[in-house]
């Protein structure tokens, strides 16, 4: 009995979501979001200022009760995790507040003895690389130094699922790599599945296996960061040409001069849309900064 | 060989795994990686550039099933030692493929057509 119990908690996806529906003061957050995350997969989630990530964040770890819809943690609904569930998970969100009256190593001390792999090594290393006081009060550091500490938080409980609201805003360029090392190396050699949303592509692009994009509340395009740029390329039509434009496009933009800009895809035996072809037609592969402008104008 | 050798922009339209495994390709037809050199593991290369282990892996996995690496025990992946056949001549120019590919969608949108820019192109050759 006890083998199946495990049996289930290990095939169960660490988050996955259904249906989900919420909203703020009549204004439309999330209009129907699904979205499953495998086991040992590296999410990025994108999408622009108030497009609803830090919501579906928060969401999917059972920290808001979505109006409708459906949020599972290890296969566990997200609104009643017990505490075994709740040890596996690390969440660093874009203002962490809580206990604010203790020092950064008060803290760290006090939270450490709630997780089985406390990994004391790593949070003193960390918090002299990353130059925090351990002293100083939490209420005392600047928003970017309070992030910082909840990041090497979160990474010291080794967690089976990381998850981070915009964890780079904090860091400087150097800090930042070694976050996103800390992340590559942890879901590629221990498993850890990781979820974290940014406004950087490039970060995302580094360490990210898949991508989602998040707009107007829902999730435009979710693939493997390497499928998705094989799979999408813009193409410019001039004006005598765009009547032969393909019908289906994720974007479309007309200009001044009648010409025509495109994002399209390849077909299932990898080939661009015949209007490619035509002569005077220009197919731009693209990275995914520009392609997630592209889509998100 | 060590990680810092191969260059990895992760805003570039190519993805990672193919920017390495184009790299590998070069050096061993270049010749500055000889049959028998080792490879910097994956955990060298993916924390060297703080990238995902998954796309070294499928990187190496990639030039392996091509014949240019092989994998030796206690020395991880290594240079196959049959490199012999990436020096044919064919083989080096199916690297210029994606080049010569390039070339020929430029001179399509532009209109041109193919003997100057063939022509040009052997002056270039020649010089």
């Amino acid at each position: 009995m006890n083998a199946m119990l495990r049996e289930t908690e290990s095939t169960a996806a660490p988050l996955s979501v259904s249906g989900l529906v919420h909203c703020y003061e009549g204004s439309n957050v999330l209009t129907g979001v699904d979205l499953t995350l495998e086991p040992g997969s590296v999410l990025g989630l994108i999408g622009r200022n108030g497009a609803g990530k830090s919501t579906l964040i928060r969401t999917m770890l059972g920290l808001l009760k979505p109006l409708r819809g459906e949020a599972r943690v290890f296969g566990e609904p997200a609104l009643k995790l017990d505490d075994n569930t709740k040890a596996r998970i690390a969440y660093v969100p874009q203002q962490p507040e809580a206990l604010a009256w203790l020092t950064a190593q008060q803290m760290l001390d006090y939270v450490g003895r709630f997780y089985p792999r406390w990994d004391q090594d790593f949070v003193r290393n960390t918090l002299e690389r990353w130059q925090i006081q351990p002293n100083k009060l939490l209420a005392k550091l600047s928003p970017g130094e309070r992030q910082r500490v909840d990041l090497v938080r979160a990474l010291a409980s080794q967690p089976e699922l990381l998850v981070l609201d915009e964890p780079a805003a904090a860091l400087d360029p150097v800090a930042r790599r070694e976050l996103l090392r800390e992340v590559a190396l942890r879901a590629g050699e221990s498993g850890t599945t990781v979820l974290f949303s940014t406004h950087i592509v490039s970060d995302l692009e580094r360490v990210a296996s898949d991508v989602a994009f998040l707009h107007q509340g829902k999730l435009l395009m979710r693939c493997s960061v390497d499928e998705t740029k094989e799979r999408y390329a813009r193409l410019w039509l001039p004006g005598k040409m765009s009547a032969a434009a393909p019908v289906a496009s994720l974007s479309r933009r007309r200009y001044d001069d009648g010409s025509l800009s495109l994002v399209i895809e390849r077909d299932t035996r990898g080939q661009w849309p015949e209007a490619a072809h035509l002569p005077g037609a220009r197919v731009d592969t693209l990275g995914l900064e520009d392609l997630f402008v592209e889509i998100a104008e | 060989m060590d990680a810092s050798l191969l260059t990895v922009q992760p805003t570039a339209p190519e993805p990672i795994y193919r920017q390495i495994v184009g790299q590998l390709r070069r050096l061993i037809a270049g010749g500055q990686l000889a049959a028998g050199d080792s490879l910097p593991s994956v955990r060298d290369v993916a924390g060297f550039h703080a990238i995902n282990p998954m796309t070294v892996s499928r990187a190496y996995g990639i030039a392996e099933s091509e014949g240019l690496l092989e994998r030796q025990r206690g020395k991880g992946m290594v240079v196959a030692a049959t490199r012999k056949a990436i020096q044919t001549e064919s083989h080096r120019l199916a690297l210029l493929e994606p080049q010569l590919q390039a070339l020929v969608r430029h001179t399509r949108e532009l209109e041109l057509p193919a003997e100057p820019v063939l022509r040009r192109l052997t002056k270039l050759l020649g010089e």
